[in-house]
C-alpha cells in the first residue's frame, strides 16, 4: 500500500502559520520537456476564496501549469502547495482537497451519467452518494439525465457533468483548463452560474481560459502567461475591464 | 484498510461493468479460443500423435494467446476521454489500482480459460481427469500469474506507439515458469494422475504469482506517474 507521504511547507510548521497557509501555493515551478520550458518559474499563492484566471496565446504553457498545480504532473523544478501540504505524488491525502476540470471530461462513455459519478464518487471514499449525485446533477442542470449513457450526450453536457465530477468530493482547489470551449451560450450559460457559485469564499480556484470576457467576470486575480512564465499578474479590482483586451494584446506582444 | 479493498472494489465494478456493455474482449477471446481448437483440431494427425499428450501444451498456449488479446487492450478505454488520467488523479494509491485492473481481467481471462479448457474437450475427446477442482486451482493460478504481469506490461505499452507488438515480446519470457509449471500440472491432472504429482508444479504457480502481484503492484505507479 502507499504511503500517505506527506510533507508540510515550511512557512506552515506551527498550527498558527498553518491556519494562514495559502490554500494554494507554487514556488518556483518550472516544467520542461526536453530542450523546451513549458513552465518557467511561476510563483503562485492564493488565499481560500480567491479565484485566479490565467489568460494567454496557444503555446503559452496554461494547460501545463494546471497540469502542475493538479499534481497530474511533476515539475521539474518547485514545489506546489495545497492548504499548506506540499504535493508529494507517492501520497494521495492531498488529492482529496484537489478538483479538476481538464480538457477531457475523465469520463467513460459507455457508463450513465450516474455510474461515472458513483465510480469516481467511491474511488474519493465518499460515503453519501446518493445524497451527493442527485445534488451535484442538479447543480449542473443535468437532474433528468442520471441514466443516460455519456456517449450519448452532447459536448456541452458531458461539460456540465466534468464538472459535477470534478466537485463531486467538495475540493477546496479547483482547477479549470478551458472550461468555455465549444459550448453553445446556453451551456456556458449554465457553466456560468455553477462556476459563480464556486465563488462561496471557501474555494479557491485556478482557471485557464481564451474567453476574457467570462474569466474577468469571475476572477479576483487575473495572469497573462506568456512562453512560460507570468509576463502580467493583478488583481481584478487595479484593471479596467473596457481596456483589458488591449492590455492582453501589447503583453502578449511583447509591449507592455 | 476499507477505503482501500472499496477503492479496489470500484476499480473492477467499473471494468465488468464495461465489458459487460462492449464485450469486446471477452468475445475476442472466446472467438479465439474456439477457433484454435478447431484449428488445431484438424491440423493434428491423430494416428501420429495422442491429443492427451500435447492437449495441455496447447490448452495454454492457447490461454497465453487469447489472454493477450484481452490483456492487451486493458487500457484501451481508458484512454478514451482521458478517464486513466482521472483514476490517477483520484486519492486512490496506484497499487489498488494495479491490484483492480488485475483482479478485473482474471475474472475476465479465468472464465475464458474454463471455455478453452472445455472446448479442447470437445474437440479432442479429452477426458477432465479425476480432480476437476485442482485442474481449476491450476488455471486459476495460472491465469492470475498471466494477467498480473500482463497488466504491469499492457500499461508499459500502452504509451508507446509500438504497443500492440512490444506487449507480447516484454510478455512472454518472464511466462515461461509460469507456463512449464501449469503445462506440466495440466498434463498429469487430464491424465488422471494422483494430485500429489502436481503439488510441486502448484507450488511453483503460487509462488510465481505472489512474485508477479508483488512486482506489478510495487512497479505499477513507475509505469503510469509522470
Amino acid at each position: 500500500m502507499s504511503g500517505v507521504g506527506v510533507a508540510r511547507a515550511p512557512a506552515s510548521e506551527s498550527p498558527e502559520s498553518a491556519t494562514a497557509a495559502p490554500a494554494l501555493e507554487a514556488r518556483g515551478i518550472v516544467r520542461e520537456y526536453g530542450p523546451v520550458t513549458a513552465v518557467a518559474g511561476i510563483d503562485i499563492s492564493l488565499q481560500r476564496g480567491e479565484f485566479l484566471t490565467v489568460f494567454g496565446p496557444n503555446g503559452a504553457g496554461k494547460s501545463t501549469l494546471l497540469g502542475l498545480l493538479s499534481g497530474a504532473l511533476r515539475p521539474t523544478r518547485g514545489d506546489v502547495f495545497v492548504n499548506g501540504t506540499r504535493l508529494d505524488f507517492g501520497g494521495v491525502d492531498w488529492r482529496h482537497d484537489v478538483g479538476v476540470l481538464s480538457h477531457q471530461g475523465f469520463l467513460y462513455a459507455q457508463l450513465t451519467v450516474e455510474e461515472n459519478l458513483r465510480f469516481y464518487g467511491r474511488l474519493y471514499g465518499l460515503r453519501d452518494l446518493d445524497r451527493r449525485i442527485p445534488e451535484r446533477l442538479a447543480d449542473v442542470n443535468l437532474g433528468d439525465r442520471s441514466n443516460s449513457f455519456v456517449g450519448q450526450l452532447s459536448h456541452g453536457m458531458r461539460q456540465r457533468l466534468a464538472l459535477a465530477r470534478a466537485l463531486l468530493h467538495d475540493p477546496d482547489v479547483v482547477l479549470l483548463d478551458e472550461p468555455y470551449t465549444g459550448l453553445d451560450p446556453s451551456a456556458a450559460a449554465v457553466l456560468r452560474g455553477v462556476l459563480t457559485g464556486l465563488k462561496d469564499g471557501r474555494r479557491t480556484v485556478v482557471m485557464v481560459t481564451h474567453n476574457l470576457g467570462e474569466g474577468i467576470a469571475l476572477a479576483t486575480q487575473l495572469a497573462i502567461q506568456v512562453r512560460g512564465h507570468f509576463a502580467w499578474k493583478g488583481s481584478r479590482e487595479d484593471v479596467d475591464v473596457a481596456d483589458f483586451e488591449r492590455l492582453y494584446h501589447r503583453v502578449v506582444e511583447g509591449r507592455a | 484498510m476499507s477505503a482501500y479493498l472499496g477503492q479496489i472494489y470500484a476499480i473492477v465494478w467499473k471494468d465488468l461493468l464495461l465489458e459487460l456493455r462492449t464485450r469486446e474482449r471477452v468475445v475476442a477471446m472466446g472467438a479465439f479460443a474456439v477457433l484454435s481448437a478447431v484449428l488445431f483440431n484438424y491440423s493434428i494427425d491423430r494416428t501420429a500423435v495422442r491429443p492427451q499428450d500435447i492437449g495441455a501444451g496447447l490448452i495454454w498456449m492457447t490461454i497465453v494467446f487469447g489472454g493477450l488479446l484481452g490483456v492487451g487492450r486493458t487500457f484501451h478505454l481508458e484512454s478514451e476521454d482521458g478517464a486513466f488520467r482521472g483514476v490517477l488523479m483520484s486519492p486512490v494509491p496506484k497499487d489498488a489500482i494495479f491490484l483492480g485492473k488485475t483482479l478485473s481481467n482474471f475474472v475476465l481471462l479465468y472464465v475464458v480459460s474454463l471455455l478453452i479448457v472445455a472446448v479442447f474437450m470437445l474437440f479432442f475427446g479429452m477426458e477432465i481427469g479425476t480432480s476437476p477442482a485442482v485442474l481449476g486451482l491450476v488455471l486459476a493460478l495460472g491465469t492470475l500469474g498471466f494477467v498480473a504481469l500482463g497488466t504491469l506490461f499492457a500499461a508499459v505499452s500502452s504509451g508507446t506507439r509500438m504497443g500492440e507488438t512490444l506487449l507480447p515480446i516484454l510478455l512472454f519470457p518472464v511466462l515461461l515458469p509460469m507456463i512449464v509449471a501449469g503445462a506440466g500440472a495440466t498434463e498429469r491432472l487430464l491424465a488422471g494422475r494422483p494430485v500429489s504429482e502436481v503439488v510441486g508444479n502448484i507450488r511453483m504457480l503460487a509462488a510465481f504469482v505472489l512474485m508477479a502481484v508483488a512486482a506489478g503492484a510495487v512497479l505499477f505507479r513507475f509505469v503510469v506517474e509522470d
